[in-house]
């Protein structure tokens, strides 16, 4: 068996396998159908779909913050269960749609918090890390160009550089996979370009491989290479975004409204 | 003229009145448990002046540097009471918070000890301790730490489980351990709280320590009784102006921090 | 290893935790020495304490009806304490809310009445109405009654002035006097609250009209204080039960009636 440390950018490996995975709520209510995926490494995936249609539930199997109740996830080649979960989150990074940054804490303490799963023990409880760390974590606030807010209170920052900081957290684990979950659905359309610019060059430049959800199909056309689209828990959509036609939007968002706001929309 | 309620019986609402008068016969049935006599509250007012007649006296100035050191003595008993209920808090505090502690089991049995422990007064387990390990401060400290733990453990495991669960999922992401949670998510957002019911807790210790030297568990206590016993009035008025200006000024510290912390 | 090309770090912010650290530490030091506790009379102390406490092994109830007698006492010392409270309170509040005030000069007196009979220890008035009325519950209640008014008068008074200030502008345009308002628009937006806080004031008279009894104020604590006195810790377990039980309870009994009021 391979450890997810040695994982590495290989190109065999798929970088995600789904394998028959579903989740259902113990009061019966089906989240995902059991749906079937690989994802190769290095490759930028989008995921559609509307509001409940399980985009969050399929990013949290991935990491097991809400486990599959039934198939398989193998993430680098490791199947995913309580042994190897931390491991897994690890080398995964995720970045969250409320930015999940503790406010009272100072960003670079918040980028460092990406470095926990490395370093075990009292030091790390006493938010004490090494100097290797502390480099990692500044190259990472270096990345997202925010260096010059190093020591402010992480919830004094405007949302576009909060979400900032949320990827340099995630940079910070030196992931294989970054799990991104609504990324920009709280900002405005301006600085949504600039994070999502942001994720597909840190995907090309590291080749880490992205799974991005997002509502508007157009920024999907313009990032992604490929993009799968869920309907009330199924997969019903798997192609590269060219492929997004008005007949596969519906399928995605159902009959009633064709086309699923606009940013501009958003903004309103 | 007839008086009505403004309701449709023309009577007033029954949960007005009901409450006050189901007080109101509770007081008249315990009246003589109390040993309520009219006749000694009608002479109380008088005796109460007479009282405060004596204590127009001038000040036995020649207290003042032992007032000093009790009262000094008082202060310290509770500031090492509060830290050490506060170094205790914070372990039970984490396992009687629903989102932090590693077993409902746990979280149950924790929650039953702190509000046991926070159940009788200081003085009653002063007492204890004092029969224990005889007089001084040490039975005082311990029996303030003993029952504010109770006190603390309960409103720091409610500061932790009312903290926001975003950053929490954001921490465990990224595969933090249970005790790195703690601390980078839960700890940091419950902070303001810790201080305030610290703060809080230093305060009413204060108070605590001014009467524990009743039952000879150190502290300014001890003089007063003391000085109420043998009539000293030059030294009673003394320290009750003492405690009043410690408590006083402590009790607007104390006000000003919290609400600094709130808004803060 | 961070490369030069990478902007530097902005100065580091100086934090003021050390120094709030050294101060803390500076204190308990000087708190320890002063009251000469070491740490080999404190283990000394644990070894000992749990000798002691083992004493406690076997309550003896065999005074049980006495017992319970001075226990009632007690819950009705509290309850007289309770009452007196919230007639002290009922009148001394609305002075002491700054929109309902007759005048600034009532306003600061009334407050000023508050802070002074909240910062007395109950205890003291205890000793103080003792003195005054002789031995018995009566003084201890009086005590309660006089000490907890201070926190319910502010409670109600902070309350009131919380009540949006159109209600009472309301009132007072259809020509109702200052009673009136009081009756009419401040009592009925805060009496929620007010009985909440009443119910934990009584909660708290209870804990305190259990240790009256060592300066001579009535209800259980005395018993406690003579049975220790005689080494009998048999009855003084007892009596601990007794009062933990009924404390517990009536603490679960408020808690069952502030979250009904809710």
């Amino acid at each position: 068996m391979k450890r997810p440390d040695d994982a590495g950018p290989e190109t065999s490996v798929p970088a995600i396998e789904l394998v028959d995975v579903g989740k259902r709520y113990p009061n019966g209510f089906v989240a995902l159908a059991p749906l079937s995926l690989a994802v190769p490494a290095g490759q930028f995936l989008g995921v559609l779909g509307a509001s409940g249609a399980g985009k969050s539930t399929l990013m949290r199997v991935l990491n097991g913050l809400a486990p599959a109740t039934s198939g398989e996830v193998r993430v680098g080649g490791v199947t995913l269960g309580p042994r190897t979960q931390r491991a897994i989150r690890a080398r995964t990074g995720m970045i969250f749609q409320q930015f999940n940054l503790v406010g009272r804490l100072n960003v670079m303490t918040n980028v460092l918090t990406g470095r926990l799963s490395h370093r075990r023990g009292l030091p790390s409880l006493l938010h004490l890390f090494p100097r290797d760390d502390h480099d990692i974590a500044h190259e990472a606030l270096a990345r997202v160009g925010l260096v010059e807010k190093a020591w402010e209170r992480a919830d004094r920052l405007s949302g576009g550089q909060q979400q900032r900081v949320g990827i340099a957290r995630a940079l910070a684990q030196q992931p294989n996979l970054i799990l991104a979950d609504e990324p920009v659905a709280s900002l405005d359309p301006v600085t949504s370009a600039e994070i999502l610019d942001l994720l597909r060059a840190i995907n090309r430049r590291d080749g880490i491989t992205m799974v991005v959800s997002l509502h508007q199909v157009d920024y999907v056309r313009r990032y992604a290479d490929r993009v799968i689209g869920l309907h009330r828990g199924e997969l019903v959509f798997d192609d590269v975004p060219g492929r997004l036609d008005a007949a596969a939007l519906e399928r995605i968002y159902g009959p009633r409204r064709a086309a699923p706001p606009e940013p501009a929309d958003a903004l309103a | 003229m007839r008086w009505r309620s403004p309701t449709r019986s023309g009577f007033p609402p029954a949960g007005l009145w009901l409450a006050p008068a189901g007080i109101v016969v509770a007081l008249i049935v315990t009246a003589p448990l109390v040993e309520v006599d009219v006749a000694r509250l009608a002479g109380a007012p008088r005796k109460l002046v007479e009282f405060l007649g004596h204590l127009v006296v001038m000040p036995d100035w020649d207290y003042l540097p032992d007032l000093w050191q009790k009262m000094r003595e008082t202060l310290e008993m509770s500031f090492l009471a509060t830290v050490i209920a506060t170094a205790l808090s914070l372990p039970l505090g984490v396992l009687a918070a629903r989102n932090a502690s590693p077993h409902p089991a746990v979280f149950h049995a924790v929650r039953q000890l702190l509000s046991v422990m926070r159940a009788l007064p200081e003085l009653v387990w002063a007492l204890v301790f004092v029969s224990a390990l005889g007089l001084g401060p040490l039975p005082g400290i311990m029996a303030m730490a003993f029952v504010t733990v109770g006190f603390m453990g309960k409103a720091f495991a409610e500061a932790i489980e009312v903290a926001d669960p975003r950053p929490v999922e954001g921490v465990t992401a990224l595969g933090a351990s249970r005790g790195q949670v703690l601390s980078f998510a839960l700890l940091p957002q419950a902070m303001p709280d810790l201080v305030g019911t610290t703060v809080y807790v230093l305060d009413h210790n204060v108070r605590a320590a001014a009467i524990l030297g009743l039952v000879g568990a150190g502290g300014i206590g001890y003089d007063m009784v003391m000085a109420m016993r043998l009539f000293e009035y030059e030294r009673i008025v003394l320290i009750a102006l003492a405690i009043y200006v410690v408590v006083t000024l402590l009790d607007r510290l104390s006000d000003r921090l919290r609400a600094r912390l709130i808004h803060g | 290893m961070a490369d030069a090309s990478i902007a530097a770090l902005p100065p580091k912010p100086r934090g003021f935790f050390p120094l709030w650290a050294a101060v803390g530490v500076a204190l308990v030091w000087t708190a320890v020495h002063d009251l000469e506790l070491s740490f080999e009379a404190l283990l000394y102390g644990i070894d000992d304490m749990a000798e002691y406490l083992g004493r406690y092994r076997a309550p003896d109830f065999a005074g049980l009806p006495k017992m319970l007698t001075l226990m009632a006492q007690t819950l009705a010392t509290a309850l007289w304490g309770t009452a007196l409270s919230i007639a002290i309170a009922f009148v001394v509040a609305p002075f002491a809310a700054r929109p309902l005030a007759p005048n600034r000069v009532a306003y600061r007196i009334a407050r000023e009445f508050l802070n002074v009979i909240r910062a007395v220890p109950d205890m003291l008035l205890a000793l103080v109405f003792v003195a005054a009325l002789g031995l018995g519950p009566l003084p201890g209640a009086l005590a309660l009654g006089v000490h907890t008014a201070g926190f319910l008068g502010k409670f109600c008074a902070e309350n009131m002035e919380r009540v949006e200030p159109g209600l009472y502008e309301a009132l007072s345009a259809t020509g109702a006097g200052r009673a009136q308002v009081v009756m009419f628009a401040a009592w009925p937006s805060v009496v929620r609250e007010t009985a909440g806080y009443a119910l934990f004031i009584f909660d708290r008279n209870v804990r305190m009209a259990s240790v009256l009894g060592l300066v001579g104020a009535g209800g259980i604590g005395l018993a406690l204080h003579d049975t220790l006195r005689l080494f009998d810790f048999g009855r003084s377990s007892a009596l601990i039960i007794v009062m933990l039980a009924t404390i517990v309870a009536i603490d679960l009994l408020s808690s069952w009636l502030r979250a009904r009021l809710h």
